[in-house]
């Protein structure tokens, strides 16, 4: 038998894991509501906060260049990577493993070598003017991998004999792409784009190497409001935004994976 | 370079698998090919680059009177301290969900992943406006009479490590969980049955065949602790500097590209050795558990 003191260490590691992670950011959700204007001291309850946020035009430009960047991001990246995927899942080739290494190398590769060398590059090789190209760019290359690995991931649980059926049937390749690949990657693209949207409009590290001049994304934004301790409550109310958004993706994509468990 | 097996192959392979190797090839390996190039690069202390090649810069970061020696080995010690307690915390976290989560297994791993997707740079803001000063829990505990004058939790060598483990610890749970979640359950009841104790089942069976989960969440925590340069800045105040604080403050701060290039190698170097200890350890399946 298991000791009773095994079983209690472990669920005190576990909620001791859990406080952790959430404690945080549940007391800095709590203080976003807080009246006084330096955050750390309660005094009473108010949503001020949220409507100067929204008043604040600096603060809501910078929101705007994030959703821009994230979307361009997201459409592309998704797309190059579901196809890498596609690809990588269905053909066996020499140098198939390299390519794979390959692609998680920007993923593992701390970001702060990958933006150095992409700034570096940027700068000095190719001469691109740092802005939202080179911000676009250096996103795509850290998400498009994430794109590839899951949907390979996906493609595992695909039926991949309705492809057969089709071309059985007398369909050729490009029918068979758009009526029957296409769709059964649906929810590959879904799940993809779910998870790049928020990193892309979260990053902070590669998008302050190589944002240049007048392309302040929000996080760069809350960046600058750190580093001159300006409002500290609106730093709050930014923040809360910024946990509720990636929660509210996975919760979209986690319904949405229940939806399609329930119809297979 | 690349032979193909099979006729039609080649044709179907480039139009998918295209796309990202000609990104990868010039978004990642050129830029990362420029930098070895640059670490090379002799420049000057207000970073100017000569024509030339020469091993100075590298041997600036063994030799130089600064601090740079110190900041990598420090990188190294607090990555390593803060991989371990993640697996420490992260490791029973992951196999309790797995175990006993039953039908909620699906919210409680959401709970760990979604702290992760939030961004970073509000998760060090949130623990600094905790625990700082001026800060809530010094506010609470000044409050409640528990002190008298508030304590200095930050700025020091603790507060970096406890930040570490608090950014990078959701990324040592996902992989476990994965490990744990897919062994064979009749290889539980078989070691059950052959008279095996649960905790030696654990030592036995649990714990080998979960390896690739946690070399593939060693891979997820500790290379991006080493390099991590936002928690030292915010929580450490600037005192405490890790390699990621030398090469942002190289590239950005002094504009010498060169040096914080040869920063970069190094720190990279460092990165691939883990790795490919971590798929020696861990086997392949480590590979397969990040992602």
């Amino acid at each position: 038998m298991k000791s009773l003191r095994t079983d209690r260490l472990l669920l005190v590691l576990v909620v001791g894991g859990y406080l952790l992670l959430w404690g945080p950011i549940i007391v800095l959700g709590i203080f976003s509501f807080n009246s006084s204007a330096f955050g750390v001291k309660w005094e009473s309850l108010t949503a001020k906060w949220y409507v100067e946020l929204f008043q604040t035009s600096a603060i809501m430009d910078s929101v705007v260049r994030s959703l821009l960047i994230a979307s361009v991001t997201t459409m592309v990246a998704t797309g190059i990577g579901t196809i890498a995927g596609y690809g990588l899942f269905k053909y066996k080739f020499a140098g198939r493993r390299f390519l794979r290494l390959s692609i998680l190398l920007p993923i593992t590769v701390p970001y702060v070598i990958m933006a150095g060398a992409l700034l570096v590059y940027f700068t000095q090789i190719i001469h691109v003017p740092l802005g939202y190209p080179t911000i676009i760019i250096a996103h795509i290359s850290f998400s498009a991998p994430l794109a590839v690995f899951v949907t390979l991931g996906r493609m595992q649980r695909i039926d991949w004999s309705l492809e057969e059926a089709s071309i059985d049937l007398g369909a050729d390749r490009l029918t068979t792409w758009r009526k029957v690949t296409i769709p059964l990657l649906l929810p590959a693209i879904f799940a993809s784009a779910v998870l790049i949207f928020p990193w892309s409009f979260n990053d902070f590290t590669i998008t302050y190497f190589v944002a240049g001049v007048g392309t302040t994304t929000l996080p760069l934004y809350l960046y600058s409001m750190l580093q001159y301790s300006l409002k500290p409550v609106l730093i709050n109310a930014i923040s809360l935004i910024f946990i509720i958004t990636p929660t509210i993706g996975i919760l979209v994509l986690s319904y949405f994976q229940r939806e399609k468990q329930f119809t297979r | 370079m690349k032979i193909f097996f099979g006729t039609k192959a080649p044709v179907r392979i480039l139009p998918t698998l295209g796309p990202i190797s000609l990104w990868i090839a010039l978004f990642v390996f050129a830029p990362v090919g420029v930098i070895i190039y640059f670490s090379f690069l002799p420049a000057d202390s207000a970073g100017e680059i000569s024509a030339g090649v020469s091993l100075k810069n590298y041997w600036l970061l063994l030799t130089g009177d600064t601090d740079y020696g110190k900041a990598i080995l420090r990188s190294v010690l607090y990555a390593f301290i803060t991989n371990m307690v993640c697996l420490g915390i992260g490791y029973p976290t992951a196999y309790w969900i797995a175990r006993y989560g039953g039908r909620f297994k699906a919210l409680l791993l959401f709970l760990v992943i979604a702290p992760s997707w939030s961004c970073y740079l509000v998760r060090i803001y949130a623990l600094k406006q905790l625990v700082g000063y001026p800060g809530i829990l010094n506010d609470f505990l000044l409050h409640l009479g528990v002190i008298s004058s508030p304590i200095n939790m930050l700025y020091t060598s603790t507060a970096v490590v406890f930040g570490l483990i608090y950014i990078w610890l959701p990324f040592m749970v996902l992989p476990i969980y994965a490990s744990v979640e897919g062994i064979n359950p009749a290889l539980l009841e078989a070691s059950l049955d052959l008279g095996a104790s649960p905790g030696w089942q654990f030592w036995t069976v649990t714990l080998p065949l979960s390896k690739g989960g946690i070399f593939g969440g060693t891979i997820l925590t500790f290379i991006p602790a080493l390099g991590d340069w936002l928690v030292p800045l915010l929580i450490g105040g600037n005192k405490v500097w890790m390699a990621g604080n030398l090469i942002q403050h190289y590239f950005i701060v002094r504009g010498n590209l060169a040096i914080g290039s040869s920063m970069a190698v190094i720190l990279t170097a460092a990165v691939v050795l883990l790795i490919y200890m971590c798929i020696k350890l861990g086997g392949e399946d480590a590979v397969e558990r990040i992602v």
